[in-house]
């Protein structure tokens, strides 16, 4: 439905294109993060890295942090990569070029706080994917990580308003999209579909940032969407949300996106959820270092 | 600048330590037996406590430790010892900030609006396994405080119940030493305890004064079920020691002992997983609990879970 808040948001979006600082490693990444780690080529992920200038620095200062406990310091970008692993090297290029769109002063969420939530998303869609039996994992890695990307053109587009909506989000207690709906007349969903459109990311992935708040109404046949909504969910219930709680109690298994998925994936039945969610507590310590190390200042 | 949002502090250590794998293998046979979860970062917890046995058996490494919780002549008595030497000086008051957060903001004001709309203004709540006190206590102080709020012009009691006459004298008495008060606020040791012997303190009489406490044994089934129309039940660190069978009895008393909607809440690490399909989990933030439902509502209604 077209509206006058969506044809403004779509005008605004437009221009955002023109940034100076649009992410030129995105395209060839996101198609790196889509193999399976044993394809990767390091010649690849050295090509990309070299993309970026700053990121190579930034690389060595995280493989020589003590976290990693190396006998010697690494000295060029191939001793980094090894140290750090492919998987964490894509981490932080996805942080970096998305990152790096936005002015420090344009953040309306906390920039730790969003890469906590888009990285634990990630980790637990992949890890929720896995145990269902979804075919490919990789991919809702990518889905978890992307689905929120219009929480940043929200805080570039449209920075003061988004500022009084999270406010009040945090005042009430409530989500996020319910509260974007009626303060903006648009969600972060509507707007990040703008840009994964804008951006040419693949379609399953759009139609997840697209519909993620919405599994009842999106397109039917994309496991993606439901696996990111109950990952997202997740998070938001375990500590890596958006930074406040919201109160209220969600039977995960009676959601529309968990008896979707048993349709097809008849794996889900035996998943234990109070276990998985136990689980997730790890990758709150596992994600809040891994995004201090990315975001620390050098 | 971003906008100033309550900050949460993941409290678990920085870095972890790596494990003897053989501990992963404890684990999943501590939470098949008993219920009870250790994940990564609180597998540090379940080590500590096998390295605290060992001496004590002919075990000298976690492998051997392992064998002797297989064992079917070691394992039952292991298993128990194991189990204390887990839960040992896990009690306290105010042992859960997470579930008070969430019984303030999400479970009262559900209950509340549930019970109002059939005309009640008296909620009942069971500490079932109460131990030396802190649980009812916790309770007592938490509702108390919501007596000039959320509860205002509402009554409730606590049932609180143990096996052990030796815990419940304690736990009348009321009386607790600075570990027991650790994560106890200075607002609340000054409103709702006074000073005795030592350095102790003890809890006033209007926080004892909505609270039952009796002897109950959980397998008792006559005695079970008389425990009727509960709005809440806590049942913390107690199932652990039940086998499957036992434990099934016990929680389908509890399943008829509450009125729907009613709440079921265990220790932050067990899971009712392949024991109960009556009870819902359902999530709160940064907790869980068990929901019995209202009669043709999903778990999702009756917790007034959003679509999003």
């Amino acid at each position: 439905m077209i509206t006058a808040a969506n044809l403004e948001l779509r005008k605004r979006v437009e221009k955002l294109r023109a940034l100076p600082s649009s992410p030129a490693v995105l395209k060839p990444l996101l198609e790196l993060l889509r193999q399976p780690a044993d394809n990767i080529s390091l010649e690849r992920v050295v090509q990309l890295v070299s993309y970026e200038k700053t990121i190579a620095a930034q690389l060595l200062r995280i493989a020589n942090s003590p976290l990693y406990g190396r006998a010697s310091p690494a000295e060029s970008i191939q001793a980094a990569i090894s140290t750090l692993g492919i998987q964490r090297i894509e981490d932080i290029l996805v942080g970096n070029c998305i990152g790096n769109l936005i002015p420090h002063d344009k953040w309306v969420v906390d920039p730790g706080v969003f890469w906590r939530h888009s990285f634990g998303c990630a980790l637990v869609c992949r890890e929720f994917a896995e145990r269902i039996a979804y075919p490919d994992i990789e991919k809702a890695y990518l889905a978890g990580l992307l689905h929120d990307i219009g929480i940043i053109v929200n805080s570039l587009a449209y920075t003061e308003d988004y500022r009084a909506v999270l406010a009040a989000a945090v005042q009430t207690g409530r989500p996020l999209d319910e509260q974007e709906q009626e303060t903006l007349g648009f969600t972060h969903c509507d707007s990040g579909v703008l840009l994964a459109k804008t951006w040419q990311l693949p379609a399953a992935i759009a139609e997840v940032i697209e519909w993620h708040h919405d599994v009842t109404r999106g397109p039917q046949g994309n496991a993606l969407i439901a696996i990111v909504h109950l990952g997202d969910l997740l998070c938001r219930l375990r500590g890596l949300g958006y930074g406040y709680e919201e109160w209220r109690a969600i039977d995960l298994q009676a959601d529309a996106a968990w008896v979707e998925l048993a349709k097809h994936l008849p794996k889900i039945a035996d998943i234990d959820l109070a276990r998985f969610t136990l689980d997730l507590d790890a990758y709150v310590v596992r994600i809040t270092s891994l995004v201090d190390e990315i975001f620390s200042p050098a | 600048m971003p906008v100033e949002t309550q900050k949460f502090s993941p409290t678990a250590p920085k870095k972890m330590e790596e494990h003897d794998p053989v501990y992963l293998k404890i684990r999943d046979v501590v939470y098949q037996a008993c219920g009870i979860y250790h994940s990564e970062e609180k597998l540090y917890l379940l080590s500590g406590a096998c390295k605290r046995r060992m001496p004590n058996t002919k075990a000298s490494d976690a492998r051997q430790y392992l064998e002797l919780l297989g064992a079917p002549a070691t394992r039952p008595v292991e298993m128990r010892e194991l189990l204390n030497e887990i839960t040992i000086g896990e009690t306290c008051l105010f042992r859960s900030p997470p579930q008070l957060a969430a019984l303030q903001n999400v479970v009262l004001p559900e209950l509340i609006a549930a019970r109002s709309k059939i005309g009640l203004r008296k909620l009942k709540i069971w500490s079932a396994g109460c131990s030396t006190g802190e649980e009812p206590y916790t309770l007592s102080m938490f509702l108390l405080e919501q007596s000039e709020k959320l509860l205002r012009g509402w009554a409730f009691e606590i049932t609180a119940t143990d096996l052990n006459d030796r815990s419940i004298e304690t736990a009348k008495a009321g009386i607790y030493g600075d570990y027991a008060l650790r994560n106890t606020s200075e607002h609340f040791k000054r409103k709702y305890f006074k000073s005795v012997e030592g350095e102790k303190l003890q809890v006033r009489e209007e926080v004892k004064a909505p609270i039952t406490f009796s002897r109950l044994n959980l397998s008792d089934d006559s005695k079970m079920l008389f425990v009727k129309s509960m709005d809440l039940i806590f049942c913390c660190n107690v199932l652990i020691y039940f086998d499957v069978a036992s434990k099934r009895r016990v929680i389908s008393h509890f399943y008829s002992g509450l009125q729907a909607p009613g709440y079921f809440f265990m220790g932050p690490a067990e899971s009712l997983y392949q024991v109960s399909d009556q009870f819902r989990l359902v999530h709160l933030p940064g907790t869980t609990t068990y929901v019995k439902a209202l009669p043709g509502s999903t778990g999702a209604s009756v917790a007034g879970a959003s679509k999003s």
